[in-house]
């Protein structure tokens, strides 16, 4: 005691308590901040001026988080442009996904017996579980969006240029990595969305010339995703793509401090790099400006994912994943959408006179083996990729102005046009813009797919069980059933039975003229009613016949919501 | 083009960092609390609307599984399997929430049948033991085959959360319960040994015709009690001489029938049915409404009249 607490006593003695205890918090708060006392963090929140010699370096020498910062920015790089703080969100939102992810691991199992069962849980039993479930998968939406916007701008900026091109490199496989991790993610509730989804993408993988039955078999553990896939996936998405993302954005991170941020093209002589070299009064301290900047900026990025999860949007939750069942239209996550797009290019060669597309794809799978499926999607969809990784090292032009990239900015336009146009053939609806890649079935069984989804909601479900009356109606433009809302959207299928007949699907198919419709409205048991969509029409060959599905739904369901 | 500029040349005032940061930190903080404090309610609404579609789920792999057996409305069919709807076996429940809106289950009148066959159980657990693993040992012989075994670890289709989704539709059942005298109730235990029904002798003829059945494919979509496969995807035809009589009555044939003349008799109605499937749609099959086009058209050509005859005098007789 009196050995340890002499200098203590002492200290007491001479300036009294109370001194002594405010003396040593801020001891012990210096120590923790790395070098700045309590009154030199008010002074960094309050936007004072610096005292000199300036004591808020102290950290960026001595501790880990602002060592790996830098002590200040060129003034010209902390308006909106040339950044606009992408590269910044990207990191949040990739930290966002963490802290969130975690949360979620706590209640879920990888196993297909309590997957989805977890999910159920999740959404009604844990405190918080719907909103960090949305908000999780809202976030990797969001960040899907802001790595490419954050690319495009690196683009659009020339900023991939010497010395940046291995800061480039590093940020393509940033890319690769926070699709990978969407993608994975998207299998783990195991619903039919996911299910589905993901077989398609895996046997992509198959089509792989040589090794792909053996890559599938990797990804899935077993010839179908089952218990195995289910479970390689979730460590694929918690531990390899993460460890992956976390190290990449070390060096991305090192190599963007190492050259400073570059500065807006026509500040710069051309072929110049003057991104370190900062004249002291251009010179933004990092403490107060950067930290205050970009605590605003997670911010309000917090603050927008937390007010849409807590409104509008809600992660989608389908029926238990059944291998036994494919639902119609079964589509990728949006961001995927082009790659469906390229799949579904129907010729080796498009645009050729039919005949002689016909021929090249002939030749092309008598002599190589190859279909245009397996040319597109597995061959041309990943090289878009490697193009992606070796731009800066063939672009040859070391100017980095607007004016001087004429071509390389066109190819970007290119590029992005490119993708926007192969995502709209990749889904139904965007078909009829691109011309081609329509998967749709029978314009009959589209009227039983439109109202009735085999995954998601669509109009019948959604309209209240209080709305339907039990009878049989016959689809008019006039129904009368006495309920508004069953009247409504029986005009609706009316409307929609019409269109098919008048204007033909990409196939060229429409419903016969003759078709008539009816909607039957079954009690099941007292609150279970069973809603039947019967189309009968002409088939192709003339003959007769008749087109059903059915749904069933429970006065409490809550489809009304969603 | 200034504004364009102003946008992009845009740098926060100090006091706007602040002032911005810490209002997105109090709209997340309230966001949080008021999620917080909703929460509970919220959790108990989505947790009765998740039950609601497990109802929904389990009625689909009801109709397609355990109707053909247990009745479209859950009534129970002669020899196949008893009634699940009736008040007997489901008893009479309520549905009640609480104030935070958590909803339960009240049992008004437990069931009978636990009770009978001692059962200490729940209702639910019940028909998720029977429909996993069937029930291992014949209890009697008013039904003709043992239950089957669904559950995917007994080799059957269905996996643990379909087989939890069918037992929710069946405990529904609970809340408007069949009235006991309108369902096929099973034996108690021990007394199930009733006199089976003596076949009545068939004649050649018709012998011949119930081979042509067997042989022609008709059990992969019809049942008929005791002859070959069960299949489930036609109307059952166990009674079609006497169920072909009441379709020849009902309006519903008249109205619907298409294209070919109304049947007047018994073996008619069967004749068109064989030849003609499309031109009489009949509305109930064992997995819910009949689907035209699913019986094969071509019956006509794959038989010689005589065949023809034979399988429909056959049809005819069984009633
Ligand atoms: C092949 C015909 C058949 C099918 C199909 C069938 N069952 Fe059964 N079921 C029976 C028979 C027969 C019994 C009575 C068995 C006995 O008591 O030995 C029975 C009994 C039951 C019982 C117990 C009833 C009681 O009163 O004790 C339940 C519960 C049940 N079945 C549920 C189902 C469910 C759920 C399905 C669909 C997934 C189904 N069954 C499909 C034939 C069938
Ligand atoms: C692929 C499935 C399938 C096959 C095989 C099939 N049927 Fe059918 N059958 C049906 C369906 C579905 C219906 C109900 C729809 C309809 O009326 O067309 C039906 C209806 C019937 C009816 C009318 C039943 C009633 O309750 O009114 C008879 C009789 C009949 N079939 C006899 C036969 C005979 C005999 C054969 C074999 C020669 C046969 N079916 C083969 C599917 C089939
Ligand atoms: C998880 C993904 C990513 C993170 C966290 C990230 C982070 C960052 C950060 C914080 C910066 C600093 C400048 C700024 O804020 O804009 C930056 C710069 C940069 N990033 Fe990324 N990035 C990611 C993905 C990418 C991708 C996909 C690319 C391109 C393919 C890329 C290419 C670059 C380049 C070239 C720079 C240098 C820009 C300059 O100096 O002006 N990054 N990155």
């Amino acid at each position: 005691m009196a050995f340890v607490g002499q200098k203590l006593v002492k200290q007491i003695q001479t300036t009294g308590l109370k001194a002594t205890v405010a003396q040593r918090l801020d001891d012990a708060f210096t120590r923790f901040t790395a070098g700045l006392s309590w009154n030199d963090v008010r002074g960094v929140l309050r936007g004072d001026p610096p005292a000199k010699p300036n004591p808020r370096v102290k950290p960026h020498t001595e501790g880990f988080w602002f060592h790996i910062r830098p002590t200040f920015y060129h003034e010209a790089v902390t308006t909106l442009y040339p950044t606009f703080r992408l590269g910044l969100l990207s990191a949040v939102f990739f930290t966002f996904e963490i802290i969130t992810g975690i949360f979620l691991m706590i209640f879920y199992t990888p196993s297909p017996t309590y997957a989805y069962g977890n999910m159920l849980d999740i959404l009604t039993n844990v405190p918080f579980g719907k909103f960090m479930r949305d908000l999780h998968r809202l976030g990797a939406e969001g960040m899907v969006i802001i790595v490419t916007l954050h690319m495009a701008r690196t683009f659009i900026t020339g900023s991939y240029k010497k010395p940046r091109q291995f800061t480039w490199f590093t940020g393509v496989v940033l890319l690769v990595v926070t699709l990978f991790l969407s993608f994975s993610g998207y299998l783990l509730p195991w619903d039919q969305l996911a299910f589905w989804a993901v077989t398609i993408g895996t046997s992509m993988a198959d089509a792989v010339p040589l090794v792909g039955p053996e890559i599938n078999l990797l990804l899935r553990g077993a010839p179908d995703i089952g218990a195995g896939g289910l479970l390689r996936f979730y460590l694929f998405h918690v531990v390899l793509f993460p460890l992956i993302g976390v190290i990449f954005v070390a060096v991305h991170y090192y190599k963007v401090v190492r050259f400073g941020i570059s500065l807006p093209p026509e500040m710069e002589a051309i072929g110049e790099d003057t991104a370190r070299k900062v004249p002291p009064e251009k010179r933004v301290n990092f403490m107060p400006d950067i930290i205050t900047n970009e605590l605003m900026y997670a911010g309000v990025a917090f603050a927008i994912l937390a007010i849409s999860c807590a409104t509008w949007y809600s992660a989608p939750l389908e029926h238990h994943a059944d291998p036994l069942v494919t639902p119609n239209h079964t589509v990728a996550p949006w961001y995927f959408y082009w790659l469906q797009g390229l799949l579904k290019i129907p010729h080796m060669i498009p645009l050729l006179p039919g005949g002689i597309a016909g021929e090249v794809d002939r030749f092309f799978a008598n002599v190589f083996g190859l279909t245009p499926k397996v040319f597109w999607g597995v061959i041309v969809g990943p090289l878009l990729f490697l193009l992606l990784f070796v731009v800066p090292y063939i672009d040859p032009n070391p100017s980095r102005r607007y004016g001087d990239r004429k071509v390389m900015l066109s190819f970007g336009a290119i590029f992005a046009a490119a993708i926007i146009y192969l995502s709209l053939a990749g889904i139904p609806t965007g078909v009829p813009i691109t011309g081609f890649g329509y998967v749709g079935g029978d314009p009959a069984s589209e009227v039983g797919q439109a109202f009735i989804p085999d995954e998601g909601v669509g109009p019948v479900r959604r309209l209240p069980y209080s709305q339907y009356v039990v009878g049989n109606f016959p689809i008019n433009a006039q129904p009368n059933t006495g309920s508004a809302g069953l009247d409504r959207l029986i005009r609706e299928i009316h409307d929609d039975m019409e269109a098919r007949k008048a204007r033909p699907d990409p196939l060229g198919k429409t419903l016969s003229a003759d078709a008539t419709g009816s909607l039957e409205v079954k009690q099941i048991q007292s609150n279970l009613r069973q809603v039947i969509i019967t189309v009968n029409y002409t088939d192709v060959d003339g003959k007769a016949s008749q087109f059903k599905k059915y749904t069933f739904l429970h006065a409490d369901s809550g489809y009304v919501a969603e | 083009m200034s504004i364009f500029k102003k946008i992009v040349t845009y740098r926060p005032s100090f006091t706007v960092r602040i002032l911005t940061g810490l209002i997105s930190m109090l709209i997340m903080l309230s966001v949080c609390t008021f999620i917080g404090l909703a929460d509970r309610t919220r959790l108990n609404v989505r947790a009765a609307e998740f039950d609601a579609r497990a109802v929904e789920a389990g009625a689909k792999v009801y109709f397609d599984q355990c109707a053909r057996c247990h009745g479209v409305k859950g009534e129970g069919i002669e020899g196949q399997g008893p009634a699940l709807a009736s008040e007997q076996f489901v008893g009479r429940i309520e549905l009640v929430r609480d104030d935070m809106q958590l909803q339960s289950i009240k049992v008004v009148v437990p069931s009978e049948r636990l009770n009978q066959i001692g059962w200490t159980g729940s209702l639910r657990d019940y028909i998720i033991a029977v429909t996993e693993s069937g029930i291992p040992i014949k209890t009697s012989n008013a039904w003709d085959v043992n239950h089957p075994t669904f559950g995917e670890r007994f080799g059957g289709p269905l996996r643990g959360d379909q087989i939890r989704d069918v037992a929710s539709f069946i405990v529904n059942y609970g809340l408007d319960p069949l009235p006991n005298d309108q369902a096929i109730l099973p034996p108690a235990p021990g007394e199930g040994q009733a006199a089976r029904p003596t076949p009545v002798p068939l004649t050649p003829a018709q012998e011949a015709g119930k081979a042509l059945y067997e042989a022609k494919g008709c059990t992969a979509c019809h049942a008929i009690r005791g002859v070959g496969a069960q299949g489930a995807l036609g109307p059952n035809l166990t009674r079609i001489g006497a169920v072909a009589e009441e379709r020849i009555a009902s309006d519903h044939y008249k109205a619907n029938l298409q294209g070919q003349p109304p049947a007047t008799t018994a073996a008619e109605y069967i004749r068109q049915s064989i030849i003609h499937p499309n031109a009489y749609i009949v509305p109930e099959c064992p997995q819910g409404a009949c689907l035209a086009n699913l019986m094969p058209q071509n019956y006509e050509q794959q038989m010689t009249p005589e065949e023809l005859n034979n399988l429909v005098d056959y049809l005819s007789s069984l009633k």
